[in-house]
C-alpha cells in the first residue's frame, strides 16, 4: 500500500448541489478538492472531500454508491453537464480523475426529473423504476415446474440481443440525460429483453401495455428521439430498443 | 376448441392490466375508449406526431414536384395548377385532411412540449450534449412554431389570394419579386428542412421501423429528403427572380 | 447448547427426498396467516422472498439499498454451476458434489453439498424460464464453459454479468409478488437488531435510512440473507455497503457463528495502488483459462514485461502444478502469488502484483476470439489502470472476495435461534474452507428457491407461535438498545473518521489474518484489534444526527460491528490449529508448502456462541463425518 503511483496530483474546484431533503430548497456550494491523485475514481475523490468535511464538523455530501465496479447502478450524478461524467460508457464509480486537469471546475448535480425526487444532496429516489418493473417487467413463472433449460432453443442472435438490452443497470442516467426526462430507454430495454426471448412472448402484449402505462403515470417526459440517452448510457444501450418497444406497444394496443 | 378458450384467456389476461386496458370485444363495438387511451399514451401521442408528420412529408414531396413545373415555363405551371383544381372534391378532401393533420400535429406537439417541460421542474446548471441531439432535434418545438406561422402566411399569400384576374404564375412572380419576401421564404425553407431533418427518421423510430439494419439508410434518407426540401423550395424564389 | 445438524439418515442421494417427505406442511389456507421477514435482496434473499410469497406466506422484504436490484450478487461475473452434463463430458450430480467437497478441503457437510448439487439443475431451468439471457450455442442450446479449475464444462453464463442477470431474474419475480401484494418491500432499511421472544426469532428492529426512524417489525420467522463479511478487511471486492451488522446482531442474540476465519481470497484482482482506494476490482477468473501467470525469475529484474525474454520468466503455477497449471483452485493460486511477491519477485510500482499474460492466447486464437471472450474485462482493466491489456500483460493480485464462514445453520438452514433462518453467503454451510468458482450463485439460489420454502413450512407447522405484535416488550427493549448505541456513536465526537478506523482494521486483518497466518501474528492482531476497538468507542467522529439521512452514521455502526467481529475471526483462526483450504497457517504445511490438514483433530465446524460483552465466546464443535468421500490431501500437481 505505497503511494508510488500517486505521482500526479491535481487540485479541483467543486460546485456541488446541496439539498437537505426533498421539500427543502437546494443550492450550489463550492468546495476545494486538493491533492487528488489522478488514479482515484471520482467517488474516491468525493470520499476524500467528505472525510475532510467530517473532520471540520460539516455535513458531508450525500451520494448513492455501492459496488464501485459499474454494475449495481447505485451511483450517478451529472458531472459538468454529462451523466456519469465525460467518459463514454462509464459509470461514475469507474470514472477516474485522470480525465480531469489541474484547476478544473467540476459542477456536480443530482439526476433531475419530476419522477426522481431528491432525497438528499446528490441522492435521488429512483423507486419509479421499481414501480415500472412491478407493473410487468418480468416473466410470470412460479418457482418449480420449469421445463428443462434446453427445452426451448433460443437463437444465439436473439440471446445476444436480449443480453445487450438486459445489460441495463437501472441507474437512471437515461432519464437524467434526456432533454425531456423520459424513461423510454429503461423501459425499452426491459421490454426488448423479454420480446426477443421466446419465454417472454406469451405476455408480451400485457407487459408492453402495463409497463408503458405505469411509466406515463409516474411523470416521466416523452421521448423525442433525441438519442441523448443512448449516448450517455453507461452500458451504451441502443435506442433500437425504444423502437422495438414502440412496435410492441402499438401492436399490443391497436391490434 | 382452441380458439374459444384462447379468446377467453385473452380477455381475462387484459383484465388485470390497469392502464390502457383493452376491454372485452362485445363492449368494444360501442366503446372506443381503449383506442383513445392508446393514442393518449406517450407512445400514442408520438404515433400521431409521426403519422401526421409523415403525411406532411408526402405533401411536401407532392408540393415540391408541382412547384418545380415552374421550371418548364409559365404554361406548364399554370396548367399544373388548373389540373390540380380540376380534381375538385378530391382537393377539398385533401385540404380538410391536411387541416385535420395540422391541428393534430400542432396541438399534440404543443401538449408534448408542455409535458416534457413539466417532467423536469428543476433544470440543470450545466447541460452538455453527448452527440445524440442535432440542430434539428434541439429546435423541433421552435422550428415547428415558426412553420405554423409561415404556413398561415403562405396560405394568405397563395391560397386565399384573389385569383380571378391573375394566373397563379403571375401571383408567384409578383410575390417573389419582393426581395425581402424572397429572403424570408428561403429562410423559412431552411427552417422547414431543419424540422424535417429530425422529423423524418424520428417518425420511423416512433413507428418502430428503426433497427440496426435500417438505421443508417433511414438517417441518410432523412438527410436527403430534408436537403431536397430545403434546396428544392429554396431554389424557386432564386429561379423566379432570375427569370423575371 | 448442543449443535444438532439434523442431517437425515439414509444413503446420501436419498437424504433430501426423504427429508422433504418427512417435513410437515402448512395448510395452504393457513399460509397467509404467517408473516415472514426476509432481510436482504441478493440472490438468496430475493429468491426466498419470491418462493415464499408464491406459496402464500405474507412476506416482508428489507434491503439497505434504494432498490432490491442493487444487492451485491449483481456483481458476480463468471457464472453458475449445474450438473446438467449438457456437454456430455462426464459430469454428474455426484461429480459436482465431489468437486465441491474436495474444493472445500473437506470442511463442509456431505449432505448439504450433495443436496446443492442435486438442486443445481433445477436452478438453471428456473432461471431460463424467468428469461435470464444465458449464452447460447448456434443451435439455440445453452452454452457452457469450464471455470475455476473444473475438469468439466458445467458453468452457465451470461457474458461476464451472470450475477447481474440471475439477480435481475429474481428481482423481476420479486417485483411480480410485490405487485400482487404478497411481498411488502422496505428499501433503505437496515436491520439493526433481531427480536427474540421465548427463545424464538420474532422480528427485527430496522432503521429507516432516510428518516432515521427506528421501526419495529414482527413476524413468525426471520430469514437472513444479508451476505458476507469480506468488508471487515476494508479493501475487498465486496460492495461498499456490504456489512455484517444484521448477522452480527443475530449472533449477539444467540445465533452461533461458524468458521469466521474462512475467507476466500480471489487470485485475480486489480492490485492496490493507493491509500485512498476504497475497493478492489475483480477480474473474472475465466481469464485464467487463457492467461498465463508469471513473474520475472530474477527479483532484481526491473525491465518492462515485453523486455523480459521467455527464459527469464517464471510461470510458477505451470511449473509447480503441471496438471492444473494456471487453473488451480483460488486459494492455491492466491497463496502462490503471495509467495512470489514475498520473495521479492512481485511486479509493478508496489511490487505487490504478478503478470497475467494473454499474449500467447492472442497469438494462438487471434485477437478477435480473445476480444469476444474477454473484451469487456479488458476494457474494464484499461478504464481503471489506463493500461492496454492487449499490449502489455495485466497485473493482478489477490483480494478478499467471499466469506465461507457465516451463521451456523442446520440442514434446514435454521440457526441456533429457532425461527431464524440464514441463507446464501450469510450462512456457512456448503463451501467448507474454500469455495469453487461459480458456486456462490448456485448456493444462493438453491437456498432461496428450493430449500427454504420446504424447511420453513416444517418449522411453522410445528412451532405453535402466538400472534406476534410490535408492542411486545422485547421490541421496546431491542429498540431502546439500538437507540442507545446510535446515541453513543454520535456523542463520542472524537478526532478520527469512521473510514480511518475501518482502514486500520482492514490493514491489521490483511497483514495478520489474510492469505497466510501465523500463531504469533494472530496473537498480535487480537491485541491490535482490541485496542483499536477501544479507541473507536472513545475517538470516533461521526457527525450529524440520528434522525436524518446520515451515511457516516450508517457506516459507523457497521464498522463497530466489524471491529468486534474481527476479534472473533482471529480467535477462530487461532483455534484452528491446522491448515485447510483458505485457512493457511504457516505452522502447518507439508514439505512442499501445501496446506496440511489435521483430520484427526480439526475435521469439524467451529461454532462460536456469544456470551456477552467482554466475555470470551463459547466454542462449539460440530464434527464432520464423511461416509461417501475419502479424505485425501488435495493435490493439483
Amino acid at each position: 500500500m505505497t503511494t508510488a503511483r500517486d505521482k500526479s496530483c491535481i487540485n479541483l474546484k467543486l460546485k456541488v448541489w446541496r439539498q437537505k431533503g426533498p421539500d427543502v430548497k437546494g443550492r450550489f456550494e463550492a468546495y476545494k478538492a486538493r491533492d487528488i491523485s489522478t488514479d482515484m475514481s471520482f467517488l474516491e475523490m468525493l470520499d476524500v472531500v467528505n472525510e475532510k468535511m467530517i473532520l471540520s464538523g460539516k455535513d458531508p455530501i450525500a451520494f448513492d454508491h455501492d459496488c464501485r465496479e459499474g454494475i449495481c447502478g447505485a451511483c450517478g450524478t451529472v458531472v459538468n453537464g454529462r451523466t456519469h461524467g465525460p467518459e463514454k460508457g462509464t459509470t461514475l464509480c469507474q470514472l477516474h480523475m485522470r480525465h480531469f486537469s489541474n484547476g478544473d471546475t467540476v459542477v456536480i448535480e443530482p439526476w433531475r426529473s419530476r419522477a426522481f425526487k431528491v432525497v438528499k444532496d446528490l441522492v435521488v429516489d429512483r423507486s419509479a423504476f421499481d414501480k415500472i418493473i412491478q407493473a410487468g417487467g418480468y416473466i410470470s413463472v412460479n418457482t418449480g415446474g420449469a421445463p428443462d433449460g434446453n427445452a426451448i432453443p433460443v437463437p444465439q442472435e436473439a440471446a445476444e440481443k436480449a443480453m445487450d438490452a438486459a445489460a441495463c443497470i437501472g441507474c437512471g442516467a437515461c432519464v437524467a440525460a434526456c432533454p425531456n426526462a423520459s424513461a423510454m430507454l429503461f423501459v425499452g430495454a426491459k421490454i426488448s429483453q423479454y420480446t426477443l426471448l421466446p419465454q417472454g412472448l406469451p405476455e408480451a402484449k400485457k407487459r408492453a401495455l402495463a409497463m408503458i402505462g405505469k411509466m406515463d403515470e409516474l411523470g416521466f417526459g416523452n421521448c423525442a428521439n433525441e438519442a441523448e440517452c443512448e449516448k450517455q448510457c453507461p452500458k451504451e444501450i441502443s435506442i433500437e430498443n425504444i423502437a422495438r418497444m414502440n412496435r410492441e406497444f402499438l401492436k399490443a394496443g391497436l391490434f | 376448441m382452441i380458439t374459444c378458450p384462447n379468446r377467453f384467456r385473452r380477455v381475462r389476461h387484459y383484465a388485470v392490466v390497469k392502464s390502457y386496458r383493452r376491454p372485452n370485444l362485445k363492449i368494444m363495438q360501442c366503446d372506443m375508449n381503449w383506442f383513445i387511451r392508446i393514442l393518449g399514451s406517450s407512445i400514442g401521442k408520438k404515433l400521431i406526431m409521426a403519422l401526421t408528420g409523415l403525411g406532411f412529408c408526402i405533401f411536401l414531396f407532392a408540393h415540391l414536384a408541382g412547384n418545380l413545373t415552374i421550371c418548364a415555363g409559365e404554361d406548364a405551371f399554370n396548367s399544373y395548377a388548373e389540373r390540380l383544381h380540376a380534381l375538385g372534391p378530391l382537393v377539398i378532401l385533401t385540404e380538410i385532411g391536411l387541416l385535420f393533420f395540422a391541428v393534430a400535429h400542432v396541438f399534440i406537439g404543443a401538449y408534448l412540449f408542455y409535458e416534457n417541460f413539466r417532467a423536469r421542474p428543476e433544470r440543470y446548471l450545466v447541460k452538455k450534449n453527448a452527440g445524440g441531439r442535432t440542430i434539428g432535434s434541439v429546435t423541433m418545438p421552435y422550428t415547428g412554431l415558426f412553420i405554423l406561422f409561415f404556413i398561415v402566411l403562405h396560405l394568405i399569400d397563395f391560397h386565399f389570394v384573389e385569383k380571378t384576374d391573375q394566373t397563379i404564375y403571375q401571383i408567384v412572380l409578383a410575390t417573389f419579386s419582393n426581395p425581402g419576401y424572397a429572403l424570408f421564404y428561403i429562410v423559412s425553407m431552411i427552417i422547414v428542412a431543419t424540422h424535417v431533418s429530425h422529423g423524418f427518421w424520428s417518425a420511423f423510430q416512433t413507428l418502430g421501423v428503426y433497427n440496426s439494419k435500417y438505421m443508417l439508410p433511414l438517417r441518410v434518407m432523412g438527410t436527403i429528403f430534408s436537403l431536397a426540401v430545403g434546396l428544392g423550395f429554396g431554389f424557386l424564389p432564386i429561379y423566379i427572380s432570375f427569370i423575371s | 447448547m448442543q449443535l444438532d445438524s439434523k442431517i437425515p439418515d439414509g444413503p446420501l442421494s436419498e437424504k433430501w427426498d426423504k427429508h422433504r417427505f418427512k417435513m410437515k406442511l402448512v395448510n395452504p389456507a393457513n399460509k397467509r396467516k404467517f408473516k415472514i421477514i426476509v432481510v436482504g435482496t441478493g440472490l438468496a434473499g430475493a429468491s426466498a422472498s419470491v418462493s415464499l410469497a408464491e406459496l402464500g406466506y405474507e412476506v416482508m422484504t428489507f434491503c439497505i439499498q434504494d432498490s432490491p436490484r442493487r444487492a451485491h450478487s449483481i456483481a458476480a461475473q463468471g457464472g453458475i454451476n449445474a450438473a446438467k452434463n449438457y456437454q456430455n463430458d462426464g459430469d454428474s450430480i455426484w461429480r459436482l458434489f465431489h468437486d465441491t467437497i474436495k474444493g472445500g478441503d473437506f470442511r463442509s457437510r456431505e449432505a448439504n453439498v450433495y443436496r446443492l448439487a442435486q438442486i443445481s439443475n433445477n436452478i438453471i431451468d428456473q432461471c431460463v424460464a424467468q428469461g435470464v439471457p444465458f449464452a447460447r450455442e448456434y443451435g439455440g442450446q445453452l452454452a457452457n464453459r469450464s471455470f475455476g479449475g473444473a475438469q468439466v464444462s458445467r458453468t452457465f453464463y451470461a457474458r461476464g454479468q451472470t450475477g447481474q442477470q440471475l439477480l435481475l431474474g429474481a428481482y423481476g419475480s420479486l417485483s411480480r409478488q410485490i405487485a400482487a401484494g404478497k411481498v411488502k418491500l422496505f428499501t433503505r432499511r437496515e436491520m439493526l437488531d433481531l427480536v427474540v421472544i421465548d427463545g424464538k426469532a420474532r422480528g427485527i428492529i430496522a432503521r429507516n435510512l432516510v428518516s432515521g426512524e427506528l421501526e419495529k417489525h414482527a413476524a413468525d420467522a426471520v430469514v437472513l440473507a444479508s451476505g458476507g463479511y469480506g468488508n471487515a478487511f476494508y479493501l475487498s471486492t465486496n460492495s461498499m455497503g456490504s456489512n455484517i451488522s444484521a448477522a452480527f446482531a443475530s449472533y449477539r442474540k444467540g445465533a452461533s457463528f461458524a468458521n469466521p476465519c474462512f475467507i476466500q481470497i480471489h487470485p485475480t484482482c486489480i492490485p492496490v495502488h493507493g491509500t485512498y482506494q476504497s475497493k478492489l476490482t475483480l477480474m473474472s477468473e475465466s481469464l485464467r483459462n487463457d492467461g498465463r501467470i508469471w513473474v520475472p525469475r530474477n527479483p532484481e529484474d526491473k525491465r518492462s514485461p515485453d523486455q523480459i525474454p521467455e527464459t527469464e520468466r517464471d510461470y510458477y503455477l505451470e511449473e509447480k502444478y503441471p496438471r492444473f497449471g494456471n487453473l488451480v483452485p483460488r486459494d492455491v493460486a492466491s497463496r502462490s502469488a503471495k509467495v512470489q511477491c514475498d520473495m521479492g519477485k512481485g511486479v509493478g510500482d508496489t511490487r505487490l502484483a504478478v503478470y497475467l499474460d494473454l499474449k500467447d492466447a492472442i497469438k494462438r486464437d487471434g485477437r478477435d476470439v480473445i476480444t469476444r471472450k474477454y473484451g469487456n474485462l479488458f476494457e474494464m482493466y484499461e478504464k481503471i489502470t489506463a493500461q492496454n491489456p492487449y499490449e502489455t500483460p495485466m497485473m493482478i493480485y489477490p483480494a478478499v472476495h467471499y466469506t465461507m464462514g457465516g451463521l451456523w445453520v442446520d440442514y434446514n438452514l435454521m440457526s441456533t435461534i429457532p425461527g431464524l433462518f440464514v441463507l446464501g453467503e450469510a450462512n456457512f454451510s456448503d463451501h467448507g474452507a474454500n469455495r469453487l468458482g461459480a458456486s456462490a450463485l448456485m448456493q444462493g439460489l438453491a437456498d432461496g428457491y428450493f430449500i427454504i420454502p420446504y424447511t420453513i413450512g416444517d418449522y411453522l407447522a410445528q412451532a405453535s407461535l402466538d400472534t406476534s405484535r410490535e408492542d411486545h416488550n422485547a421490541f421496546n427493549e431491542s429498540s431502546l438498545q439500538v437507540e442507545t448505541r446510535i446515541k453513543k456513536l454520535l456523542s463520542i465526537g472524537g478526532k478520527r473518521t469512521v473510514n480511518d478506523f475501518h482502514r486500520e482494521l482492514g490493514h491489521i486483518l490483511w497483514e495478520n489474518c489474510g492469505m497466510t497466518r501465523k500463531e504469533k501474528d494472530l496473537e498480535k492482531a487480537k491485541k491490535l484489534i482490541a485496542d483499536l476497538r477501544a479507541e473507536f468507542w472513545e475517538n470516533v467522529l461521526v457527525g450529524g444526527t440520528g434522525k436524518e439521512f446520515n451515511q457516516s452514521l450508517e457506516k459507523a455502526g457497521r464498522v463497530a460491528d466489524f471491529l468486534q467481529f474481527g476479534e472473533l475471526m482471529v480467535m477462530d483462526a487461532l483455534a484452528r490449529k491446522e491448515s485447510c483450504g483458505c485457512h493457511f497457517n504457516e505452522d502447518f504445511q507439508t514439505d512442499e508448502h501445501e496446506a496440511l490438514r489435521d483430520d484427526e483433530n480439526f475435521c469439524h465446524v467451529s461454532a462460536w456462541e456469544y456470551r456477552g460483552e467482554g466475555s470470551r465466546p463459547k466454542f462449539h464443535k460440530e464434527p464432520l463425518e464423511f461416509e461417501n468421500v475419502e479424505l485425501t490431501q488435495r493435490s493439483y500437481k
